[in-house]
């Protein structure tokens, strides 16, 4: 018992020396987000008046609360058509056996190597052509077709690590693929698909590039770009900058907190024999 | 590969490949439409001078011949990005790994270091930068404050050439928390507990355990990682494009921040193309290099074997 | 019973997912009235500006749609927007205005100017000339930005100077500089000057000083290495010399920004900088006891500055042109300007002169004065307009080799001026590409 004791108060510690480490970066920016702007970049980390209001003020300089809107709803759109699409194709990968399988995975992975801005001048001029251009329909519609390679590699690479002996025993038990995907694969696959939706999640929550080119109205801005423009302006008021930011960071970090316990499912394969 | 007749003959197998067509028909169809038509005219510009506002220009190959033969940044730009991505991607992907393996026991209160760890991944732009650029501080930031208490004399960090580099390969040990993290955790969680069992029977440590079931099954995750951290890590921009515009004497150049120059400063967009498309075939190389390598250490349990 | 509720509230949401995807972009209103779209950099707040207000007011047939547009990226968004084929029709920019015209994007004014006889010389002569390119006018000025030397009269007082009398020549800096520097333990706690500090190029205002010819009249030949910035490089290296080079860098390192500047921190005591930095003052350092003269010269030569410039222009491909053109004339008028200098928080100074001019006296806007005379001798920063990044990018590497003693001036300019010229010529071979083989109304 005592060994055992004695190796959970080494972790424990461990965990604490860690936390120290990485909790350091979001102390400063609450630091700074409760400084007065005159000492914000000051070197001290208790602010010498601690300005609670800097957060009100961040809702009159931003639309915090559309800009939260619209963030979610590109959100959530983008999670349901990446997951939805990146693991059926993924599925076509990793479960499935065809001619021609691994030289366009291949191919697939080699769209990830693509480096973004050079598309996206061409990208934004077919866009034009679509009428899809202040609509939030660039950012959105992508993900239903495909989900992005890179995703798919992630679920492919899970899938993989189904036994193969399984999913044979389900084809012979005349199950079609659809079935097999649907009831068996996506079940078992659980965490990894959990993954691929809080990844998503945190890259459109983040995103403000996309934003700023496709979307001109002011109301359609999302959060990251509403932040990102209030950095940019001449003098901004970086204290208001920083809880405007913690602000921002909530959602992600209460989401993450929450999940979390989709990665505790251990499931066992000797199980699944049922 | 087996022989194309096989799958047409066999029912059960021509029902495979059919349904593997139908399933990753939303990936064709959409790089058909989104890809295919941006990756054409990329590949155009790269043979023209544009300057986006206006029509392009065909030069052949001379955006190609002048980067390599003519350009004073090119070979110091792709130095500096390699050199970022060679000492980054190992230290990422173990730390991460490490981490997994530490918040993988179910302790008290676990939970919270994970969320703990998981926050700096998050910060970005220009809140990041502000962050750096005060911790990273000479005189005043913390890093030096706490090396100066441990009697050590800090480096200019990014006001100095030779650290620059190293100041934002630091940076990202605070992100092995994150996204990857998680991926590695899941992964650690999908090892069945019975195999473990097994190695405790025969009288091994957790060393074994380790070595001879974690590392193999973890190892498509893993490897799966490293081809996307050096896809990521030889596209770096965001940090040198607020932090230190490439330099200082052009140390923290790197090739996506040269390209970007190019691109939008220089409204040199046919030059940036051919730069994008030389990086593209450099990346290429590299992960074929990895895709073979793997062969030996990665292990899919699926496809049978051990 | 959960699993129940979530699966009801999931249809409704999901058909508002729908919606939201699938909804037509906002549309204009139709009230009988020309909606003329205007874009601008915005201040550090996002006010509509009083030109906005005021004109729509005051105008029953025009109704000028107003958005504010992020300070950092906004160029990729105007690039982006001219490219759709559907830009707003009147931007309001801080960028060089020359890069936009070179590359045709915007509208020549020159017509319209003819046709309501537009009187072009309300406006300081150093930013009308910034935007008129090959002959053509392509924007009007609406603010500037001066630019002028900063002093703190407390560390003067503190060095035995007489804080009412700031150094004019370049010596006197040097001299005054020398005594206004401090060490502490080895290490500098207090500087007079440092040349490349800020973001005005110090050595580049030298060679203007001293007559330096960047560009040749035909717009083909670049010489960064002319003898007036080889001799102002020399004059800088030299001026370096008074002091420990790594020790400098080190102090200099620590500076930051806000609160954290050199000068408002009060580690460097003289310094070049805009007026607008007297808003930064007035956020993080309202204490802070300083002064604002002309900028030094070299002895008989004349001062310099920059322009900072803020412009108005109508791009490429914008629809109401006339009515975009008649906002732009009222915005630059002399009781607008003026009304919105004393409005705007932002200490931005109107190009109007005159309006300049009275604005000085109202609403205590201190040292105006100094800063209108500084008008007089600025230059533009757009000195190669075609190769405008490269430009000042070779620019810094060249000066930063200087600096740290890895190549001497001449050689490290001439370095940098081969790569400009290089760019410039095949810039040039593409323009007239372009212009033999590009159709634009605008442009007829």
């Amino acid at each position: 018992m005592t060994q055992k004791k004695l190796k959970n108060i080494m972790i424990f510690s461990l965990l604490t020396l860690l936390a120290v480490m990485f909790i350091i970066p979001f102390l400063w920016i609450l630091s700074t987000s409760l400084k007065p702007e005159s000492a914000v970049f000051s070197f001290q980390w208790l602010p010498e008046t601690w300005k609670f209001d800097n957060y009100l003020k961040v809702f009159e300089k931003i639309p915090f609360l559309l800009y939260m809107k619209n963030s979610i709803v590109i959100s959530l759109i983008t999670i349901i058509g990446t997951v939805l699409s990146s693991s059926i194709v993924a599925y076509a990968f990793g479960c499935l056996e065809w001619p021609g399988r691994n030289t366009i995975f291949i191919f697939v992975i080699a769209t990830m190597m693509l480096p973004l801005q050079v598309i996206m001048i061409p990208l934004f001029i077919m866009f034009k052509e679509l009428g899809w251009l202040n609509t939030i329909k660039p950012l959105t519609i992508p993900a239903f077709f495909g989900g992005g390679a890179f995703n798919i590699f992630l679920l492919r690479q899970f899938f993989k690590s189904i036994p193969k002996s399984l999913l044979d025993a389900a084809r012979i038990d005349g199950c079609s693929e659809f079935r097999i995907y649907w009831s068996i694969v996506i079940p078992l696959a659980k965490p990894a698909l959990a993954t691929v939706a809080i990844l998503t999640f945190m890259f459109t929550w983040n995103d403000f590039l996309g934003p700023l080119i496709y979307l001109s109205e002011k109301a359609q801005g999302t959060l990251a770009l509403g932040i990102a423009q209030y950095a940019g302006q001449m003098n901004p008021e970086y204290s208001v900058l920083m809880a405007a930011s913690v602000l921002m960071m909530l959602p992600v970090i209460i989401i993450f907190f929450l999940f979390q316990r989709y990665f505790i499912q251990a499931f066992t394969m000797s199980g699944i024999k049922e | 590969m087996t022989n194309i007749l096989e799958y047409i003959k066999h029912p059960l197998k021509r029902k495979q490949a059919l349904a593997g067509y139908l399933f990753i028909s939303p990936w064709i169809i959409g790089f058909l439409v989104f890809g295919l038509y941006p990756i054409c005219m990329s590949i155009y510009y790269s043979l023209c001078q544009y300057d986006v506002l206006r029509i392009p220009q065909f030069i052949g190959l001379r955006n190609y011949s002048d980067l390599f033969f003519n350009d004073n940044y090119f070979w110091g730009s792709i130095w500096n990005t390699l050199f970022f991505t060679v000492i980054r991607v190992p230290l990422v992907i173990i730390g991460s790994l490490l981490l997994a393996v530490l918040v993988n026991n179910a302790i008290k209160g676990v939970k919270i270091f994970r969320t703990i760890y998981f926050i700096p991944s998050i910060i970005t732009g220009v809140i990041l930068s502000s962050l750096w650029l005060w911790m990273l501080n000479p005189q005043y930031g913390l890093i030096n404050s706490m090396l100066a208490y441990i009697g050590i004399d800090g480096p200019l960090w990014l006001n100095d050439p030779n650290w620059s580099k190293p100041s934002i390969i630091m940076m990202s040990l605070w992100s092995i928390g994150g996204a990857r993290m998680l991926v590695f955790l899941a992964a650690l969680q999908s090892v069945p507990q019975h195999l473990y069992e097994s190695v405790e029977l025969e009288g091994g440590n957790w060393w074994h355990k380790f070595k001879h079931i974690t590392l193999p099954l973890i190892s498509p995750i893993i490897f799966l990682w490293s081809i996307l951290e050096v896809i990521v890590s030889m596209q770096v921009f965001i940090e040198a494009y607020i932090m230190t515009k490439g330099g200082p004497l052009n140390s923290t150049l790197f090739y996506n921040l040269y390209l970007y120059n190019k691109a939008f400063d220089d409204f040199e967009m046919g030059y940036a193309s051919a730069m994008a498309w030389i990086l593209f075939i450099i990346t290429m190389i590299i992960t074929v290099i990895q895709f073979k390598g793997s062969k030996r250490w990665v292990y899919y349990e699926g496809e049978g074997a051990k | 019973m959960r699993k129940h509720i979530a699966k009801i509230l999931l249809l409704p949401l999901a058909a508002y997912l729908m919606y939201a995807l699938f909804a037509s972009p906002h549309t204009v209103v139709d009230d009988g009235k020309i909606h003329v779209r205007y874009w601008f950099v915005s201040g550090p707040e996002e006010v509509i500006p009083y030109r906005v207000t005021q004109f729509n007011k005051t105008h029953d047939d025009i109704f000028v749609d107003a958005t504010p547009i992020p300070w950092n990226e906004h160029e990729k968004k105007v690039l982006t927007a001219i490219l759709s084929g559907n830009p707003p029709d009147v931007v309001s920019l801080i960028a060089p205005v020359q890069q936009w015209a070179s590359r045709m994007s915007l509208r020549p004014l020159d017509k319209l100017i003819e046709q309501d006889d537009f009187d072009t010389s309300y406006v300081f002569p150093a930013l009308w000339e910034e935007v008129n390119y090959e002959g053509h006018v392509f924007a009007i000025p609406t603010h500037t930005a001066s630019y002028a030397f900063f002093y703190n009269k407390k560390l003067f007082r503190n060095a035995g100077l007489d804080p009412e009398n700031p150094p004019n020549t370049w010596d006197e800096v040097r001299e005054y500089s020398k005594k206004l520097t401090r060490m502490d333990d080895g290490d500098y706690t207090q500087i007079g000057f440092i040349p490349a500090y800020g973001n005005l190029q110090v050595s580049v205002l030298l060679a203007n000083e001293l007559g330096a010819k960047f560009l040749s009249d035909d717009g083909k030949t670049v010489h960064l290495d002319n003898e007036q910035m080889v001799q102002s490089l020399e004059w800088i290296l030299d001026y370096y010399s008074d002091y420990d080079f790594d020790k400098l860098i080190s102090f200099q390192s620590g500076f930051g920004y806000a609160d954290q500047h050199g000068f408002l921190a009060e580690k460097v005591a003289m310094m070049i900088l805009d007026h607008t930095f007297l808003d930064g003052i007035d956020i993080y350092k309202p204490e802070l006891d300083f002064g604002v003269s002309a900028i030094p010269s070299f002895e008989g030569y004349e001062t310099s500055s920059s322009t900072g410039n803020w412009w108005m222009a109508i791009p490429r491909g914008a629809k109401n042109v006339k009515a975009a053109w008649e906002f732009m004339q009222f915005a630059v008028s002399y009781e607008v300007q003026v009304k919105e200098a004393t409005l705007m928080k932002q200490r931005l100074m109107p190009a109007n002169i005159n309006a300049a001019k009275d604005t000085a006296l109202t609403n205590n806007k201190k040292f105006y004065n100094v800063l209108i005379e500084q008008m007089q001798y600025a230059k533009t920063p757009s000195i190669v307009p075609l190769v405008n990044g490269t430009f000042w990018r070779e620019f810094t590497f060249a000066q930063e080799r200087v600096i740290r003693h890895i190549q001497p001036p001449r050689q490290s300019l001439a370095q940098g001026n081969k790569v400009i010229q290089a760019e410039l010529i095949r810039a040039k071979e593409y323009d007239i590409y372009v212009r033999q083989n590009m159709e634009l109304e605008e442009y007829q």
